[in-house]
C-alpha cells in the first residue's frame, strides 16, 4: 500500500466518529442517554418502545441510548465532573441527585415541569423527592415498595393466613420453624446491601414511619428508643433463626426460589422480585401472593423506594430535547407499553394509572400490587426505604453494621450510636436527600 | 541521542502513574465526595481512618493475608516444582495443568468456587450436607470468611509460582544435582543444600512481590464476600473502594490508598535493593 493511500485511509478512519454529528448537524440535534446494563431483550424494548417512537414523534431530535454496564454511576460521576456526560442523566437514586445538584451539574427542571404539565401528571410526593434546596432536579424513574411474598399453595395446604400483625407474623414463623421450614427466604450472597431491605422493613413496621421521618429530618436521633426497638426486633428474628442457616450463602434469587419450592414460607422482599415469579412459581405448581408487611400500628406501611432517577445535564447542548425525552417517558402510553414488556424497572410515579394499558401477559398480582401502591401513596400511607432517603456513608454503614449486630460483634446500641454519628456528619454536609413532609 | 528512547516511557509514566499518584496524595488531605469541588481538610481523613475500628481489622486482615501467601503458595510451588524437576516424565503436562487457573479470569474462578463448591444449594458443600456430612460455607462465617477467600486465590495463584520456580530450578547446573545424587543426598538434603540456595534470588523476589501484591488484594474479596460478613474479610483495598464509591468519601479512600502504598513502598525498597545486589554480583 502506498504511503498516500495509507494516510488517506487513516484520516478517513479517524473521521468516522464525527460522521453522525456531521450528518445531523443541520436538521437533528443529538440527545444522549446513558443507561446501565440491560439484557438484549430489554435493550430491544428500549429501542422499540422509546428510541424509535420518540425519534418519529420528534423529528428535530435524535435520541440514542448508550448501555454503559453496571459501572454507570462511576462513569457518570467522572464525566459530569469534567463537564461532559449525557444529556439525559440516569442516577442510582436521590442521594446522588443531592450531590450532583449541590455541585451544579444538573439543570433545574421547574420551568419544564410547569410548561409540560409534569406537576399534574406525577404523584406530588415524587416531585418533592426530586428537589434540592427547593428546586426540582430529578424525576423518579421507578419506585418500589417492600412487602411479604408468600407461597399461597403452601399456606392453603397448612390452613395458614397471611399475617396482619407483627404478633401473627411471629406466631406463623414459629410454626413454620417447628415444621422444618425456613420462615424468611432471604439471602445476601450476591448483594450484601440486601440487609437494608430488612432494616427498612422494621424501621417502618416497628418504629413507624412518623419516627423514621423525625429521624431523617433530625428531629430525633437514630438512637431514639423507637428505632432501638426496631433494630432489636430484627436482631431477635435473626437470633430465633427466622432467616435460616444460609442467609450469607444464598443469592437473592436462590432465596426467593426457596419460597416457590416450599423450603421457605415467606420472603420479605421488594416489588422487584416480581421479575422472578414466572421463573420459579409455575414450575413448582405454586401460586404466589404478596401483601404489605404487617406493622405494630395496624395497617401495613408501604416503604417507598426509588430505584433510579432521571435528570437533565446542566451542560447539555440540547436541554429541550432531553426534557422532551423525560416528557415522553412520563406518559400513560409509555408506562403501559414498557411495563407490558419489562416489569419492575419502569414503575413510573404517575398519578393516574387508569389510562395505562398493560398486556394480558402481565401477572395480575403485579398489576394489582402496583395500583394498590399508587393508591396508598396518594393517601399518604407510605414509609421510607433506607437506600432512598439515607445519605451514602450512613447507608453503607447500615448494611455491614447490621451484620455486626446479628453476629454479636457489637450491640444494637453501639450500632445506632455510630449510625447516628455518621448521619449527623452527612446531614451537616448537606448530603441528606429530600424527605417529603408527612401527609 | 539514545536517551530519547526513554521519552515515550517517561510520558506514559508521568500521565498514567505520576499524575494520578500525586492527585491521590493531594486528595488524601481533602474533603471530596467525587462530585463537587474538593476542600482542604488537613489530617482529618487520616484521623478518621485511625479512629475507625474497621480500618484496623482490614489492616490485620491484610497482614494475615500476606502471611498466608508468603508460606502456603510458595511452599506448594517449591514442592511441586522440585517434583517436576526430579520426575521429568509428564512435566510439561503438569506445568499446563498447574498454570491453567492463572489464565482463567478472576471473576470466573470466584464464581465457580462460590457457586459450584461453597454454595449450600448448587455446590459440593451443599451436596455433602445432603449426604449427611455437614460442611459450613466458609464465606458465611466471620471466623473463616478471609480464609475461604484466600483458598480461592491460592488455588488460582500457586501454579504461577510453581512454573516460575520450575524455570529457576532448571537453571541449576545439572552437575551439582548429579553430584548430590551420587553422594546419596536425600530429597530433603538436595532441597536444602543444592536447589534452594541456587534459586534463592528468585524465591526472595517472589516473596517481596507477594508482600506488595498482598496489600493490593481486592478482586477475590470483592467478588466473594464484599468484605463481609460484618467486615470480617475486609481488606484495605475493599475499604478504600467502599469509601470512594459507596460512601462518596474520596478523601478517606485516598488516605487508605496511601497506607496501602506505604507497604508497597517498603516492598519496592527491598526489591530494588535485591536487584542492585544481584547487579553488583
Amino acid at each position: 500500500m502506498q504511503r498516500r493511500t495509507l494516510l488517506k485511509t487513516g484520516l478517513g478512519l479517524a473521521a468516522l466518529p464525527l460522521l453522525p454529528r456531521l450528518s445531523f448537524a443541520d436538521d437533528k440535534k443529538p440527545v444522549g442517554f446513558w443507561y446501565e446494563s440491560a439484557s438484549p431483550e430489554n435493550q430491544d424494548s428500549l429501542k422499540t418502545i422509546l428510541i424509535d417512537p420518540f425519534n418519529a414523534a420528534h423529528p428535530e431530535d435524535d435520541l440514542s441510548i448508550d448501555f454503559r454496564g453496571t459501572d454507570l454511576d462511576k462513569q457518570l460521576r467522572i464525566a459530569m465532573l469534567s463537564g461532559s456526560g449525557p444529556d439525559v442523566v440516569f442516577t442510582a437514586g436521590p442521594s446522588y441527585v443531592a450531590s450532583m445538584a449541590q455541585a451544579g451539574q444538573l439543570l433545574p427542571l421547574d420551568d419544564y415541569a410547569a410548561k409540560l404539565g409534569w406537576n399534574d401528571r406525577l404523584l406530588p410526593l415524587f416531585t418533592e423527592l426530586g428537589k434540592y434546596e427547593g428546586k426540582l432536579y430529578a424525576l423518579a424513574k421507578t419506585y418500589e415498595t417492600l412487602g411479604l411474598f408468600y407461597n399461597k399453595t403452601l399456606f392453603d395446604k397448612n390452613s395458614w393466613k397471611a399475617p396482619t400483625t407483627i404478633a401473627e407474623l411471629e406466631a406463623l414463623a414459629d410454626e413454620m420453624k417447628a415444621k422444618g421450614l425456613v420462615p424468611f427466604g432471604a439471602g445476601n450472597a450476591d448483594w450484601r446491601p440486601a440487609n437494608e431491605h430488612h432494616v427498612s422493613i422494621v424501621l417502618n413496621s416497628v418504629a413507624g414511619p412518623e419516627n423514621v421521618y423525625k429521624a431523617l429530618t433530625g428531629a430525633i436521633p437514630w438512637t431514639d428508643p423507637s428505632i432501638q426497638a426496631a433494630i432489636d426486633k430484627l436482631d431477635e428474628w435473626w437470633q430465633k433463626g427466622y432467616f435460616g442457616p444460609n442467609y450469607f450463602s444464598l443469592t437473592l434469587e436462590q432465596a426467593f426460589a426457596q419460597v416457590a419450592t416450599g423450603q421457605a414460607g415467606m420472603a420479605p422482599s421488594g416489588t422487584w422480585s416480581f421479575t422472578n415469579v414466572p421463573t420459579y412459581f409455575p414450575p413448582n405448581n405454586a401460586e404466589p401472593a404478596f401483601v404489605g408487611f404487617p406493622s405494630t400500628s395496624g395497617p401495613p406501611v408501604y416503604a417507598l423506594g426509588i430505584g433510579s432517577t432521571l435528570s437533565v445535564n446542566a451542560k447539555s447542548e440540547n436541554p429541550d430535547g432531553a426534557a422532551a425525552v423525560l416528557d415522553y417517558i412520563f406518559s400513560d402510553t409509555f408506562y403501559g407499553a414498557m411495563n407490558s414488556a419489562w416489569q419492575g424497572e419502569w414503575n413510573l410515579p404517575l398519578k393516574d394509572l387508569s389510562g395505562a394499558k398493560l398486556s394480558d401477559k402481565v401477572l395480575p398480582l403485579y398489576t394489582e400490587t402496583m395500583k394498590n401502591l399508587s393508591t396508598a401513596v396518594g393517601a399518604g400511607q407510605y414509609g421510607y426505604t433506607t437506600w432512598t432517603f439515607l445519605p451514602p456513608a450512613t447507608d453503607t454503614y447500615l448494611v455491614s453494621g447490621m451484620e455486626e449486630v446479628w453476629l454479636k460483634k457489637i450491640s444494637s446500641k453501639d450500632y445506632l450510636k455510630k449510625f447516628d454519628e455518621t448521619f449527623q456528619q452527612e446531614k451537616a454536609a448537606g448530603k441528606v436527600p429530600a424527605v417529603p413532609k408527612r401527609a | 541521542m539514545h536517551r530519547l528512547y526513554l521519552v515515550p516511557t517517561l510520558i506514559i509514566n508521568f500521565v498514567i502513574v505520576l499524575v494520578p499518584a500525586l492527585l491521590t496524595v493531594v486528595l488524601a488531605f481533602c474533603n471530596w465526595d467525587g462530585i463537587s469541588t474538593p476542600t482542604f481538610s488537613g489530617l482529618d481523613n487520616f484521623r478518621a481512618l485511625l479512629a475507625d475500628s474497621v480500618f484496623w481489622s482490614a489492616l490485620t486482615n491484610n497482614i494475615i493475608w500476606t502471611g498466608i501467601f508468603l508460606v502456603v503458595p510458595i511452599a506448594m510451588g517449591l514442592l511441586a516444582a522440585s517434583m517436576l524437576l526430579i520426575v521429568r516424565r509428564g512435566s510439561n503436562f503438569f506445568q499446563v495443568v498447574y498454570f491453567l487457573p492463572v489464565v482463567i479470569a478472576t471473576v470466573i474462578t470466584a464464581r465457580v468456587w462460590q457457586g459450584m463448591i461453597y454454595s449450600p444449594v448448587t455446590g459440593v458443600f451443599g451436596m455433602l450436607d445432603r449426604m449427611g456430612l455437614p460442611v459450613a460455607n466458609p464465606l458465611a462465617q466471620p471466623s473463616t470468611a478471609l480464609f475461604g477467600v484466600a483458598t480461592v486465590d491460592l488455588w488460582h495463584w500457586w501454579g504461577f509460582l510453581c512454573v516460575i520456580f520450575f524455570a529457576a530450578l532448571r537453571q541449576v547446573p545439572q552437575e551439582q544435582i548429579e553430584a548430590a545424587r551420587i553422594e546419596g543426598a536425600s530429597y530433603g538434603q538436595m532441597m536444602r543444600y543444592v536447589l534452594l540456595p541456587a534459586i534463592r534470588p528468585t524465591i526472595m523476589l517472589m516473596m517481596i512481590m507477594t508482600v506488595i501484591w498482598s496489600f493490593l488484594a481486592f478482586d477475590f474479596v470483592y467478588i466473594l464476600t464484599q468484605g463481609g460478613p460484618a467486615f470480617s474479610s475486609e481488606v484495605l483495598s475493599t475499604l478504600a473502594y467502599r469509601h470512594a464509591f459507596y460512601d462518596l468519601n474520596v478523601g478517606q479512600a485516598a488516605a487508605a490508598a496511601l497506607v496501602i502504598s506505604l507497604f508497597g513502598l517498603v516492598g519496592t525498597f527491598f526489591y530494588v535493593r535485591l536487584q542492585t545486589q544481584e547487579g553488583e554480583q
